[in-house]
């Protein structure tokens, strides 16, 4: 038997015959039936550990239960995940999972989201029969963003095997034996590690508490979207979790073609800016500050009575957004465009592949695709000059990152230079004193459109904002009615609609569009992987 | 075949760890002749033939064993002695590691040559300091004769031996646990598959055994595997250390022949019962085997047969107690030990040892209920062949063969506030008559 070139394994799932391919693990092949085997220990990014217990199942291999996690299927093997042997030897586990476990689930950040909780919903007994007093284990931190929680630990070891085997910086271990097993740091070693903060999503339970998002919300009241992280070129899938439209935390979605399982602390934690005092959040003249409306207004006043216009635009700004840039220049006769870039950052590579970039921005391929190889490049080395030799009269720039003295000091010299000068920035800064219009910007969680990272992947960002209670008008608008105001748009279109003009223009993103970019991005210039004949996709 | 003594026969002479008593006593004839006129394949089949079974608790026959390290395997292979001894009632290795090196160190020789094994590992106890002593004291003085090193007994056949002391976990005596701690992790056993045979220690094939399986193997050789046979029970022949502790006359090791009678071993060779009391429990193969009545203890000591009489002869750990024994205070010790030991990965294990030895303690110091009884069982059967390695279910039979064969003792201990051994020495240091908190 085969599926396409993968040979087949025939095996009996709860009485049935099933199909999956050789070699993979009982736990595995059940799923792809639909059949939900529960784990506390087996990560998909991990080795097994075969610790827990919790997907014993009752098997013709031997008398004795196994575990799903580990054990493979093969011809002729028989699986029940409900026989009694099954049930009861969940039930076990469960219990023994549960008696010295504290139960404190109203004061856990885990719960809600806590496979101890699931499981014990599902398959842990209604009451306890154990009498005895309970075991106390230490509660201290681990490192500066981590402290253990020991009573919760179920020594499941996923923290542990991450520290070995992904970050490959081994700073975790178990000590103790028995029921005084729990995990630690060597004295004077703490965790510290730019993948650290994966160990708390990672663990089943709440024994590794996140400092940052320690008793910040409960679970089950944030919103949640899919998003793309900006925090460097490598672009790691994440899920953005906010509380009335406020970040609350970040967390890494899988995607084996960027981040696996995964992200980056720097990425994890570096959204704190967006609510910093420093923040910019409503818009200014040289003299006085303006409505979010009359900001539009101004600026599209602004552009179009403007003579020798140029554009310093960002590697933050999303494709969409720079597609309306595209369109606005290429509307203003001789306007230059020329691009700025932070300084590189360093790169890191861990044993497990994971990748941070030096690069630490988002979207510099996508701006290239629609400017040209060169607009950091010569192109911006000569927007510089045309401002020195003060042959810019009207410059309109985007600094969408996190520093507050914006592009940094020789662009913030020249940037002076121009006559009338309108800057869209996230963070407020001395260097924009004397700015003829100063407009709020996106930061990356903010905005809702495309961007390509390091390796070609065009990927979805979404805003975390709250729709209908936005704090202040986002470029993906404002610059479609300043296109209005110059009268070469007739309408709004939502990010998916400018990414449609966006494909019709420029080549490389001619195949794509939104909704084809799924929940994992597609390498630019490919569509979809098509699906083949037996249903899966390749 | 007669009975001899292979292991102890000489070992109240003086200078017997020696390597000129050994040789003189005929040792290494059969290393040197295993190196140079025996092929590997005939070792195996010879030890195999013989029906060697393991000593270290599994017992397990030791030929089958060597025959599943893959052959040409591009890897090196390992063997690794276990020399760990730490099941309760258990000090017979450490007799053999004492007072005749030699004779380990000549089975090892003989196994590597089996199996094309260039460098064994000794895993020994820590607590054993005497006994690594005079271990490494043989080794050294095998390795100046010529007998260890690149060209063993001018065999150009290359052995070496290495001691690792252990840090005194019990759990590493579990050969998955042992190879784990003999790489620099935390002991804990592994999965298996894949058995140690296949990828072992450092990730290549390795052989693990016992200290007093190895010490056969000259014997073995000596005889022929057909006579060896006839030792004892065919199918589980040979010479036995017993290890006899607990309430009799004269507790020690004794060397005799397997299949020896439980009755003759305590009666006569450890010196009855002592103090002229009777027999109430024995456990006949370290603390993991299912305890005895005393009405039980009319069984043949060698493997099959107390399998077949529902227990095991496990590591040969005999503990003998008598009418005085509160069977109560027996299993919280037991309980205790296993709770200390398990490595805490397994969830029934790591919970399950640590609540049984919660309730038994519980009854012996009277607030035993009932209904505990009923639990433990509980907790045995979900603790039993849930597990990575067998400490569960070596924590659980005892459990359940103590409370269901002395159950007249637990329910005593409930009824009656406790255990007698905790009521007197609670009533001394509370002063009498309180209850206590
Ligand atoms: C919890 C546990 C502890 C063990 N401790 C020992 C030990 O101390 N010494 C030993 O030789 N075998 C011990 N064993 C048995 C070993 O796992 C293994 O079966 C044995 O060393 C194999 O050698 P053999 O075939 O020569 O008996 C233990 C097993 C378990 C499950
Ligand atoms: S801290 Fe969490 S992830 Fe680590 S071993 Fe304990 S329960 Fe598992
Ligand atoms: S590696 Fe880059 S994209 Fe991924 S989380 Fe870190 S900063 Fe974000
Ligand atoms: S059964 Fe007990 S001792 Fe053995 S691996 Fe599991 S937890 Fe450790
Ligand atoms: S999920 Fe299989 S043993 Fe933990």
């Amino acid at each position: 038997m085969a599926r396409g070139d993968t040979p087949m394994t025939r095996w009996l799932l709860n009485g049935q015959e099933v199909e999956n391919p050789t070699g993979m693990t009982i736990m595995e092949a059940a799923r792809e039936h639909g059949v939900d085997i529960p784990d506390f220990c087996y990560h998909p990014g991990l080795s097994i550990a075969g610790n827990c217990r919790i997907c014993m199942v009752e098997s013709n291999r031997s008398p004795k239960p196994i575990i799903a996690c580990s054990e493979r299927i093969a011809d002729g093997l028989e699986i029940k995940t409900d026989s009694d042997v099954a049930v009861e030897a969940r039930n076990s586990v469960m219990e023994f999972q549960l008696i010295n476990h504290p139960l404190d689930c109203p004061v856990c950040d885990k719960s809600g989201e806590c496979i101890l909780q699931d499981h014990s919903y599902t398959h842990g007994p209604d009451r306890s029969r154990f009498v005895e007093d309970k075991n106390i284990r230490h509660t201290k931190e681990l490192g500066p963003t981590i402290s253990i929680w020991g009573n919760r630990c179920i020594v499941c070891t996923r923290c542990v095997r991450f520290c070995d085997e992904i970050s490959g910086t081994g700073e975790l271990c178990v000590v103790e034996r028995g029921d005084r097993a729990v995990v630690d740091v060597f004295p004077g070693i703490p965790i510290d590690n730019a993948m650290a903060g994966n160990t708390v999503d990672i663990c089943p339970v709440g024994a590794l508490i996140s400092e940052d998002f320690k008793f910040e919300a409960r679970v089950w009241n944030m919103d949640r979207r899919d998003s793309v992280c900006g925090g460097c070129a490598r672009g790691c899938n994440i899920e953005v979790e906010t509380l009335d439209g406020y970040v609350k935390r970040l967390l890494p979605r899988e995607n084996l073609e960027v981040n696996d399982w995964w992200m980056c602390d720097h990425g994890r934690y570096g959204w704190r800016h967006l609510y910093s005092e420093n923040r910019l959040t409503t818009a200014r003249t040289a003299n006085q500050e303006l409505e979010d409306d009359s900001a539009t207004s101004t600026l599209a006043d602004f552009v179009s009575r403007a003579k020798k216009v140029a554009f310093l635009i960002d590697p933050f700004l999303t494709c969409e957004e720079l597609s309306l840039i595209h369109g606005l220049s290429s509307s203003i006769p001789d306007s230059i465009v020329g691009g700025w870039l932070p300084p590189k950052g360093t790169a890191e590579q861990f044993p497990s592949g994971f990748t941070i970039s030096s690069a630490k921005h988002p979207n510099r391929r996508g701006a290239e695709k629609i400017f040209g190889s060169k607009v950091f490049g010569k192109d911006g080395k000569d927007l510089l000059k045309a401002l020195d030799s003060r042959k810019v009269s009207t410059l309109i720039a985007f600094c969408g990152g996190p520093a507050e003295e914006g592009p940094g000091s020789s662009w913030s010299e020249a940037i002076r230079k121009a006559r009338k000068r309108i800057v869209f920035s996230v963070m407020d800064g001395d260097w924009l004193k004397g700015a003829s219009l100063v407009v709020p910007a996106t930061a990356p969680l903010e905005k809702e459109g495309t961007w390509i990272n390091e390796d070609g992947r065009l990927q979805r960002a979404r805003s975390c904002w709250k729709p209908g209670d936005e704090p202040f008008c986002p470029e993906l608008v404002r610059l479609q009615q300043v296109q209005m105001a110059c009268e070469i748009r007739t309408r709004c279109l939502s990010a998916a609609g400018v990414f449609r003009e966006l494909a019709e223009n420029i080549k490389a993103f001619s195949q794509h569009s939104h909704s084809d970019l799924g929940d994992g991005g597609l390498p630019l210039s490919r569509r979809r992987a098509r699906v083949d004949s037996k249903g899966g996709t390749r | 075949m007669r009975f001899k003594k292979i292991c102890t026969a000489d070992i109240g002479k003086k200078n017997c760890h020696t390597l000129a008593f050994y040789k003189k006593q005929g040792g290494y004839k059969q290393a040197a002749k295993a190196l140079k006129k025996w092929a590997p394949d005939d070792l195996i089949e010879e030890v195999k033939a013989s029906n060697l079974r393991g000593r270290g608790g599994a017992g397990f026959p030791t030929g089958v064993k060597w025959a599943f390290v893959p052959k040409n395997s591009k890897k090196p292979k390992y063997l690794v002695v276990n020399a760990d001894e730490s099941e309760p009632g258990t000090f017979k290795d450490r007799l053999i590691m004492e007072k005749n090196p030699h004779i380990l160190l000549e089975g090892i020789i003989i196994c590597c040559k089996a199996v094309a094994i260039e460098h064994a590992y000794i895993y020994i106890r820590g607590e054993f300091v005497f006994a690594t002593e005079r271990l490494q004291q043989a080794i050294d003085e095998a390795y100046k004769a010529g007998i260890l090193g690149d060209n063993c007994l001018r065999s150009g056949i290359k052995i070496d031996v290495t001691i690792h002391r252990g840090a005194g976990a019990y759990i590493c005596g579990e050969e998955t646990g042992m190879l784990t701690s003999l790489e620099g992790y935390r002991g804990e056993p592994k999965l298996k598959p894949p058995f140690p045979a296949v990828e072992g220690v450092f990730g290549c094939p390795t052989v693990v055994n016992n200290v007093e399986t190895l010490a056969n193997l000259p014997y073995i050789l000596e005889v022929g595997a057909k006579a060896y046979r006839s030792i004892g029970p065919e199918k589980s022949p040979g010479p036995k250390l017993f290890c006899v502790s607990g309430h009799v006359e004269k507790p020690g090791t004794f060397e005799l022949p397997m299949g020896i009678p439980l009755r003759t071993l305590i009666d006569k060779h450890a010196g009855g019962v002592w103090k002229g009391r009777k027999l109430k429990a024995v456990i006949p193969g370290g603390t993991s085997a299912h305890v005895l009545t005393a009405a039980e203890c009319d069984v043949a000591m060698d493997i099959d047969s107390l399998a077949a009489a529902g227990t095991m002869l496990g590591s040969a750990g005999i503990i003998v107690m008598d009418d005085s024994t509160c069977m109560v205070d027996a299993l919280l010790n037991v309980m205790r030990f296993y709770h200390h030991e398990s490595c805490g990965q397994c969830t029934p294990c790591r919970e399950g040892t640590g609540w049984l030895e919660k309730i038994v303690q519980r009854i012996a110091h009277g607030e035993g209920r009932m209904e505990d009884l009923e639990l433990i069982h509980d907790v045995c059967d979900r603790m039993l062949g849930k597990t990575i390695c067998a400490l569960a279910d070596a924590a659980a039979f005892p459990a359940q063969s103590i409370v269901t064969k002395f159950s007249d003792d637990f329910v005593a201990a409930i009824e009656n506030g406790g255990s007698p051994a905790w009521k007197k020495r609670h009533l001394s240091t509370v002063g009498g008559g309180a209850s206590h908190g």
